[in-house]
């Protein structure tokens, strides 16, 4: 064994090139597996680092279909659950706040979350200092307390040790600290300090319940198929019972995992993984392949050790030692090249979030992915060596060692070249055709058309606290004043509130037509409903194409109008004159609202395809004052400048009232696919290394494969062919197998693309569905002209000696 | 009887690194239509280089070479495969057939470089060329279905499928048994009595007698050129 690992050894010192090229092919494609798997498992499939992780689930919904990050029950809906589920353990709700942190010189706005003490035990949540929230805090007009996160009382508190006891003003009232988190306690990861849940369903109608996020412990043995239908049958019921509120709305599950990383992971991590495998696959086809066509010179050596008597199990075992070299080397550098890209993807990953990454994000190698490489890299081995050593060990030995390589090897061997041709070009295309859609598809949504202008405004969102601005009257008076503050200086063109910018989500709710009859059993229709001030269509420039736009003479106290977009119309009044039609939302407040103008489309949300897809409809904030809002302020210069004009507008109005996601909005508009960024990346990586591997490997395969066709050039020369028709005969030959490549590889790839599509990551084009296919055509031409070029230059009678 | 091939003065050198090889010296060599020469000598003598240059599957150094009356020493690669496919018929050695067509698209294979022949005209040719041969009933076969004995007579279907003006066969049963060496001398003799010009290269002496003519070449040059005695009664 030894003796065969030193040939092996010796092999592979004597061709330095072959061996750097194989190596190379499989770091790649081992490299990117390792990657890959390092990366999911670390952000998405390991189970939570806490007791019980593996069975924590988020109680969520989907909304027509769609699943929605962030999204959340009523409460509702939560005690309706409790009261008769059987898949969960244990449930428990969180709420989120926003909280105005008043640090005596400034204010500052943080996420609160508000929570029961049961919630920290399923989360696992300790305290360092103090003590955590406990049951006679959730009693209503017990004090008001907080317990701070860890990064919170070091960022802001200087990590003060005597701060237990001490009053904190937030949102405009006194709380004191009872407690800080330990440091690696992040639940939920936008957490910056937790208050008690006083929330109650008690005197509270059901659609003016408060929501709350709903987590659970699984039962064990309960699968998540079993708790998926006791949910969805629940939220059946609720659509039955109340169907102006849940008639559109389904129960859903998700993991942890699942929700941070977003709608539309599954498809995404499911593209991920078949990339991997096929760059994988692709990879050990390239070095097999090469490992062949040197065991096909070897031929003769192996037919002169099987005379001498050598067993055929040792013969293969002596192949298979040169590619388990190969592919432990390779396996080697591929860990470290994974290290180092793990290391760098998170930063970038970590630098593109617009909120902190969740507490389980850990994609750094570890003992997981060493067991993974072993286990990978033996997998390569077999793939890589089997072919050759099958091949080598099978031929006729008579017939090498009498003819050489020639004889009854080379028809299987061609048979066997075609089919490596074929493969190659079909997972080629595969990949190539997925890499590039994905990126056509970021590429296409950092260029997306919001329908409004993105490049000149700096925005920030503004709460009001409940207690202070409790009447509509309050809110308007305050944004009225805040609006006439900023405009006061000369660089800023015009100040405009919406409820949701371009890339933020709307709210999404269920709308009914007046004079349609729903049913007894209604199914609403859904659209997006924004509430907007008078001029946010002049600031950001949306263009008005029938009726008219909010005006000074739309008040709180005449008619409630609404502002549509076309697509809206086009859903809903086809053929019809939309203006003066009327529409209600089928909870809250249910004023009818007539439609009084049509504006272009435009896109809230992420620009994904589900997204596009929603209707719009505008209300004036003078009809409908919201406690939260948006500011987007119009500047003559770049937008930056205004940062303290806002500060200083803020402070002079109500200093307890701070802004916060202060940037703008073109920043705001890339950090918030910054996820699809970075997973573009990775698919551009995949492109790269897939169009590298592809291209090498068919070169590879067609040029090994018309070399060992050197005699049949010299033969077909000698029978009076010229050099055209040689090249022709090639070329036809090749384009052949491209055929036989692409009608596998381009459906595959076009059902890939389609099954990403439908979660609005990949956008396929006729550009990347013809181009890819020429694209390999071009290197199948190249692939063939150069070897048969080179076979030309041989006078035919040294060809037909060819070996 | 009239020329085919005229060999003048020929030379062929191979040069490798600081050594000059002289494979052939001096060659002048007159083949007639109708001849059937037999080309012999020890191994490395240069017999097969002399065939390569014969068939222009290799140029000389210098030299003239005359075929039918034209100089083809010159020519370009084009009009050297031209004059291929339409003057010279090949059998070598190793049968050289190639393994992914069947025996029809073998014998095929010469004739699919003319334009001016139809399919049914070319479906003609090889049925013929394969009835020569004792081979039209395995057109469907493939090169590794047929022994050694087979592939060789397919080989000389191929070669005279385009009725070419003259068959080079080198070393045309040196892989053979003497059994199945036999049955293609014997076509030989039957393509050469029906009219054949042949030229074959042979180290077998009972191959080389059955020639009408017998060559044999030494250090690359001619040193024996006899006719047979019958013949030349």
């Amino acid at each position: 064994m030894f003796n065969d690992l030193i040939y092996a050894v010796r092999l592979l010192l004597n061709n330095p090139r072959f061996s750097a090229l194989t190596i190379f092919v499989m770091t790649t494609g081992l490299a990117l597996c390792i990657f890959m798997f390092t990366f999911i498992n670390g952000t998405l499939t390991a189970p939570l680092p806490i007791e019980n992780g593996e069975r924590m689930r988020k109680i969520t919904t989907l909304v027509d279909g769609t699943a929605y990050d962030g999204s959340t029950l009523r409460l509702h809906e939560y005690e309706d659950i409790l009261k008769v589920q059987q898949s969960f353990e244990v449930l428990e709700v969180m709420g989120n706040r926003s909280a105005n942190l008043n640090t005596g010189d400034k204010v500052l706005r943080y996420s609160a979350t508000t929570v029961t003490p049961k919630f920290f035990e399923l989360s696992q949540g300790r305290a360092q200092l103090g003590r955590l929230i406990g049951q006679d805090d959730l009693t209503q007009g017990s004090p008001n307390v907080v317990v701070l996160t860890h990064s919170l009382w070091q960022e802001l508190f200087a990590s003060d040790k005597e701060i237990i006891g001490k009053k904190v003003r937030i949102n405009s009232e006194p709380h004191t600290v009872i407690g800080v988190t330990q440091p690696e306690y992040r639940f939920p990861n936008v957490a910056s300090m937790y208050l008690p849940l006083r929330a109650t369903t008690n005197g509270v109608a059901r659609e003016d319940s408060p929501y709350v996020s709903v987590y659970g412990l699984l039962k064990p043995g309960v699968s998540d198929e079993v708790a998926l239908n006791e949910v969805q049958t629940l939220f059946k019921q609720f659509a039955a019972d109340y169907p102006k509120l849940n008639s559109n709305v389904q129960g859903y599950l998700w993991t942890l995992q699942e929700e941070a990383m977003g709608n539309g992971t599954k498809p995404i991590i499911l593209a991920m993984q078949i990339s991997v495998a096929l760059i994988l696959l692709l990879a050990c086809i390239n070095v097999g392949n090469l490992l062949l066509s040197r065991a096909v010179e070897r031929n003769k050596e192996t037919a002169i050790r099987t005379a001498l008597g050598a067993p055929r199990g040792k013969l293969i075992a002596q192949l298979l030692w040169e590619s388990g070299l190969i592919c432990v080397i390779s396996g080697v550098f591929a860990i470290l090249i994974a290290g180092l890209a793990l290391d760098l993807a998170m930063h970038t990953l970590l630098s593109d979030l617009p909120i902190p990454a969740p507490f389980w994000w850990q994609a750094h190698l570890s003992g997981t992915t060493i067991l993974f490489t072993a286990v990978v890299t033996l997998i390569t081995i077999i793939l890589t060596g089997a072919l050759p050593a099958w091949r080598t060990t099978s031929g006729d030995i008579n017939a090498i060692l009498r003819d050489g390589t020639r004889g009854a090897q080379s028809k299987a061997t061609g048979r066997l070249s075609k089919i490596i041709v074929i493969a190659e070009v079909a997972l080629s295309c595969i990949l190539i055709t997925l890499s590039g859609a994905m990126v056509n598809s970021v590429s296409q949504m950092n260029s997306a058309d919001y329908g409004m202008d993105i490049d000149r405004y700096l925005t920030a969102r503004v709460g009001l606290p409940g207690n202070r601005y409790e009447t509509p009257e309050q809110r308007i008076e305050y944004y009225n004043k805040l609006v006439a503050k900023l405009e006061q200086d000369p660089n800023v063109t015009s100040v405009a509130m919406s409820q949701s910018l371009p890339s933020t989500w709307a709210s999404y709710f269920n709308i009914a037509f007046e004079g349609v009859d729903y049913g007894k059993e209604p199914v609403y229709p859904s659209s997006n409903v924004i509430v907007v001030s008078e001029n946010f269509f002049d600031t950001m420039n949306i263009n008005l194409l029938q009726g008219r736009k909010f005006t000074s003479s739309d008040r709180a106290d005449t008619q409630a109008v609404a502002v549509v977009t076309q697509d809206f119309v086009d859903n809903y009044y086809q053929g019809q004159d939309p203006i003066g039609k009327r529409f209600k939302q089928t909870e809250g407040d249910e004023k009818w609202l007539t439609i009084v103008g049509v504006i272009n489309n435009v896109t809230f949300g992420q620009p994904f395809e589900f997204n596009l897809r929603k209707t719009d409809a505008f209300i004036l904030y003078r009809q409908q004052p919201k406690r939260f809002m948006n500011l987007a302020i119009e500047s003559k210069l770049d937008p930056n400048l205004l940062r303290e004009t806002l500060d200083s507008a803020m402070v002079s109005v109500d200093r307890d009232v701070p802004a916060y996601n202060v940037m703008t909005l073109e920043k705001g508009v890339i950090q918030r696919i910054g996820g699809i960024n970075f997973v573009s990346k990775i698919f551009l990586v995949f492109a790269i290394a897939s169009m590298v591997l592809a291209f090498s490997g068919i070169y590879g395969v067609m040029a090994n494969a018309i070399a060992q066709k050197t005699q049949e050039v010299g033969v077909r020369r000698a029978l009076g062919a010229d050099d055209v028709s040689i090249r022709r005969h090639f070329i036809v030959a090749a384009f052949k197998q491209l055929a036989f490549g692409l009608i596998l590889g381009v459906p595959l790839g076009v059902v890939v693309v389609g099954l990403l599509e439908k979660a609005g990551m990949a956008k396929g084009s006729l550009e990347v569905y013809l181009g890819v296919p020429s694209l390999i055509a071009v290197v199948i031409l190249v692939a063939v002209l150069l070897p048969v070029s080179r076979s030309l230059k041989i006078e035919p009678a040294y060809a037909l000696r060819y070996e | 009887m009239k020329s085919l091939i005229t060999l003048t003065n020929l030379k062929k050198v191979f040069a490798t690194d600081e050594v000059e090889t002289h494979a052939l010296s001096d060659i002048n060599l007159e083949i007639n239509q109708g001849e059937y020469i037999s080309i012999s000598g020890p191994s490395g003598c240069g017999k097969s280089t002399l065939l390569s240059i014969l068939g222009l599957l290799d140029t000389a150094s210098s030299g003239g070479y005359e075929l039918n009356g034209h100089q083809v020493a010159g020519i370009n690669t084009k009009q050297r495969a031209q004059i291929r496919n339409k003057e010279i018929g090949f059998i070598f050695q190793s049968f050289n057939l190639i393994s992914e067509l069947n025996v029809f698209e073998n014998v095929e294979l010469p004739l699919t470089y003319r334009k001016d022949l139809s399919k049914k005209e070319r479906t003609e040719l090889i049925k013929s060329a394969l009835e020569k041969v004792d081979m039209g009933h395995r057109a469907k076969h493939f090169p590794a279905q047929l022994s050694g004995g087979q592939q060789q007579r397919v080989a000389v279907a191929r070669a005279i499928v385009g009725n070419p003006s003259i068959i080079l066969a080198d070393e045309p049963t040196g892989n053979l048994d003497s059994k199945n060496a036999e049955l293609v001398m014997a076509l030989l003799d039957k393509l050469h009595s029906d009219g054949a010009t042949i030229c074959m290269v042979t180290h077998d002496p009972r191959g080389a007698k059955r020639a009408d003519r017998i060559v044999e070449i030494f250090d690359g040059r001619i040193v024996d050129d006899t006719q047979k005695q019958e013949n030349v009664a």
